[in-house]
């Protein structure tokens, strides 16, 4: 059922892939304290929202696009206040969409105005409002962007790691002295250029907006199976630094960062991320495990730890991993007319359409006949690797 | 069959010599202050290349092998010290006196000299330069980054003591500047055309590690000083820690304007006033 699933959501991704999109956000702001932290105090964001009613959460909406998606994002301003602009961070767009207000735009309240952009480099990317940015980020106007390959599979990038699960982290803190209604609140004045903000000094360190019991939260804590290859999208949007401690037996890799492959893998327990960073790290267990990823908040002028968060990690069961499994299967000639040939003999194979219908199978074999499938893309699956194949 | 590669080799030490060269260069030690972007004028030091004073220590350029001579004076009425970190060794320099260090370079790098006599102290109040070693290219930009806390600098000229585990800084600038101001410096403000090769050399003399994201184009570690293993990652956010120096190289890709900035947001502050900080633009022409 696990391997039809991702099957489905392969051919899911491949119908959606490297098109137009259109995205719709809106900028809202807290009239008075909603957001409830771990500790029951509630407090006032600024923030995003992909629902016109919806309540604002830290961090926003994930933007989730395919390398190469040409996006129209739409920013909807609904704050009753302040203007505000998306920055997509680490996105390298033009000037007139980097959404930095005295050097491209700035949407006005009740004002829509869009960004357009093509999805890069495949890999983990923030965006956030730019608009007195000191305040708006710390106010909560932030979220993930992700570019996913084109590839049809889970892979890092196109030829990169191949991964079975994937979980999305964003680091942040809270000073509450800064969601005061008198500064989230603040009147919208053009003319004010220069804002007088108040002393950082955080109380809340948060992983996807949540803390201490919360971080138990199955969108957070990782559950997965021995051999399970589980990719860590880690970023950093907070004013403190963070340093991130993997149980040594998650053998974590550390694989690119600001959504560029690093030129040589780092095997290490222990990583650093400074705001405004982004890492992705490859965890893997050979047995079961119960333990906890640690996530330090360091002061980045004293360079003192601050606070500790805990991540929980459950390796249980054993995934089905076929030994070639992370040997890369190789398919020439691809595209093909007739025979995909497979550098390494696979013992089970597997062609699906888009839709995931099961259209041949074949076992113990280092090639597949295609001559009888019509002109197009399909899905071939070979001891549990997916690939993305085309028919002439 | 040995011989030829052997005459190859010395005709490369030869060539090489050609090459180099040495520079000699004074720098003068001289207590005044600096002008925050609020206008306040606090307590600073720093080394001059004559003995009239400005706020920013000379930044010394050179290239692979050569040699640099150099006297160094302080005009101080206290001793101060002197030192290229990881380099030469330690100087002292009474009121008054001199020293000379003489120092060739081989191999490319960035390099802080700094006075290390109080270290946390007088580097923090100023004491704080750096050079770079590397082929000659027109498009280098320098950034002696760091940050300060005023009535620190009041009081510790005035012999006072403060709290080092608790530094609270309040103004933070590239090359002595704050946003706007940053950008009217021709040595900081990176300025181009398509497809250049630019380079930064960064060295961060302040207390605070410092992470400086880059709008519209991604930047390849050319040399580290802390992390020499993070040479060739591409990346659009840099973290750098106190006391290291940073060479980035940038090939822009598209024509802009576009912000580079600490992304610990509070350091774009300036005395707790945005925009006033760490915050400059590139501007890159078709």
């Amino acid at each position: 059922m696990k391997k039809l699933f991702y099957i489905l959501f392969f051919a899911a991704s491949l119908n959606g892939m490297a098109q137009d999109q259109t995205t719709f956000i809106f900028s809202k702001m807290d009239i008075e304290a909603q957001h409830v932290l771990w500790d029951n105090t509630p407090t006032m964001l600024m923030g995003f929202t992909t629902t016109m009613s919806g309540s604002i959460d830290i961090p926003g909406p994930t933007l989730n696009y395919f390398e190469g998606d040409s996006v129209e994002l739409k920013l909807r301003n609904m704050s009753q206040g302040a203007s505000h602009t998306i920055h997509l961070h680490g996105l390298d767009v033009n000037q007139q969409n980097d959404g930095v207000p005295h050097l491209s735009f700035e949407v006005g309240h009740n004002e829509t105005n869009s960004y357009f952009f093509e999805a890069p480099h495949p890999g983990t990317y923030l965006y956030h409002c730019h608009v007195t940015s000191a305040l708006h980020v710390q106010a909560g106007m932030y979220g993930l962007l992700i570019v996913k390959p084109n590839t049809g599979i889970n892979e890092t990038w196109d030829g990169g790691f191949l991964y079975d699960s994937e979980y999305a982290w964003m680091t942040s803190e809270i000073d509450l002295a800064w969601h005061e209604d008198s500064i989230i609140n603040r009147p919208h004045d053009t003319t004010t250029v220069e804002v007088l903000l108040p002393d950082y000094n955080p109380d809340y360190f948060l992983v996807n907006g949540r803390s201490e019991q919360e971080l138990n939260n199955e969108n957070i804590a990782v559950s997965a199976a021995a051999n399970e290859v589980i990719l860590l999208r880690l970023a950093n949007i907070g004013y403190y630094g963070n340093t991130y401690y993997f149980p040594m037996h998650l053998n974590a890799r550390i694989i690119s960062s600001d959504g560029r492959p690093l030129p040589f893998i780092e095997f290490s327990d222990s990583l650093n991320i400074m705001p405004g960073e982004r890492y992705q790290v490859l965890l893997q267990s050979t047995n079961e495990l119960e333990a906890v990823i640690r996530v330090n908040y360091m002061n980045l002028n004293t360079q003192t730890v601050e606070n500790t968060q805990e991540i929980a990690v459950l390796i249980s069961g054993y995934f089905s991993v076929p030994e070639n499994k992370y040997e890369a299967i190789n398919i020439y000639p691809n595209p093909s007319l007739d025979r995909l040939h497979f550098t390494t003999e696979a013992s089970k194979i597997e062609l699906y359409d888009l839709n995931g219908r099961l259209l041949k199978t074949k076992v113990n074999s280092n090639f597949i006949d295609i001559t009888d499938l019509e002109k197009g893309s399909y899905l071939i699956n070979l001891d549990g690797q997916t690939k993305k194949i085309i028919k002439k | 069959m040995t011989r030829l590669p052997l005459l190859i080799i010395i005709g490369l030490i030869g060539i090489s010599n050609v090459f180099a060269n040495t520079l000699e260069k004074s720098l003068y030690i001289i207590s005044d202050s600096i002008q925050t972007v609020d206008s306040l004028l606090v307590p600073y030091l720093s080394f001059n290349e004559t003995d009239s004073y400005t706020k920013d220590s000379p930044i010394i350029t050179l290239n692979y092998g050569d040699t640099l001579k150099l006297w160094v004076y302080n005009l101080d009425s206290i001793s101060h010290g002197f030192a290229i970190k990881e380099v030469s060794g330690n100087y002292t320099i009474p009121a008054g006196d001199s020293v000379y260090v003489e120092q060739v370079f081989v191999d490319e790098g960035l390099y802080i000299y700094h006075d290390t006599e109080e270290y946390q102290k007088n580097t923090y109040l100023g004491l704080a330069g750096m050079i770079v070693v590397n082929e000659v290219n027109d498009h280098n930009f320098y950034w002696n980054i760091k940050e300060h806390n005023a009535e620190w600098n009041f009081n510790l000229t005035e012999g006072l003591a403060v709290d080092w585990e608790n530094y609270d800084p309040k103004y933070f600038t590239i090359n002595g500047n704050s946003n706007p101001h940053i950008n009217t410096d021709t040595l900081a403000r990176i300025t181009g055309t398509v497809g250049d090769t630019i380079y930064l050399n960064i060295a961060n003399t302040g207390l605070s590690i410092h992470s400086m994201h880059f709008h519209g184009y991604h930047a390849e570690i050319m040399f580290s000083s802390l992390h020499p293993t993070h040479q060739g990652r591409i990346k659009d956010t840099f973290p750098v820690y106190p006391m290291e120096t940073l060479r980035l190289k940038i090939v822009p890709h598209q024509a802009g304007e576009f912000p580079i900035h600490d992304h610990n947001l509070v350091a774009i502050t300036g005395n707790n006033i945005y925009p006033n900080g760490m915050f400059t633009t590139i501007l890159i022409t078709p």
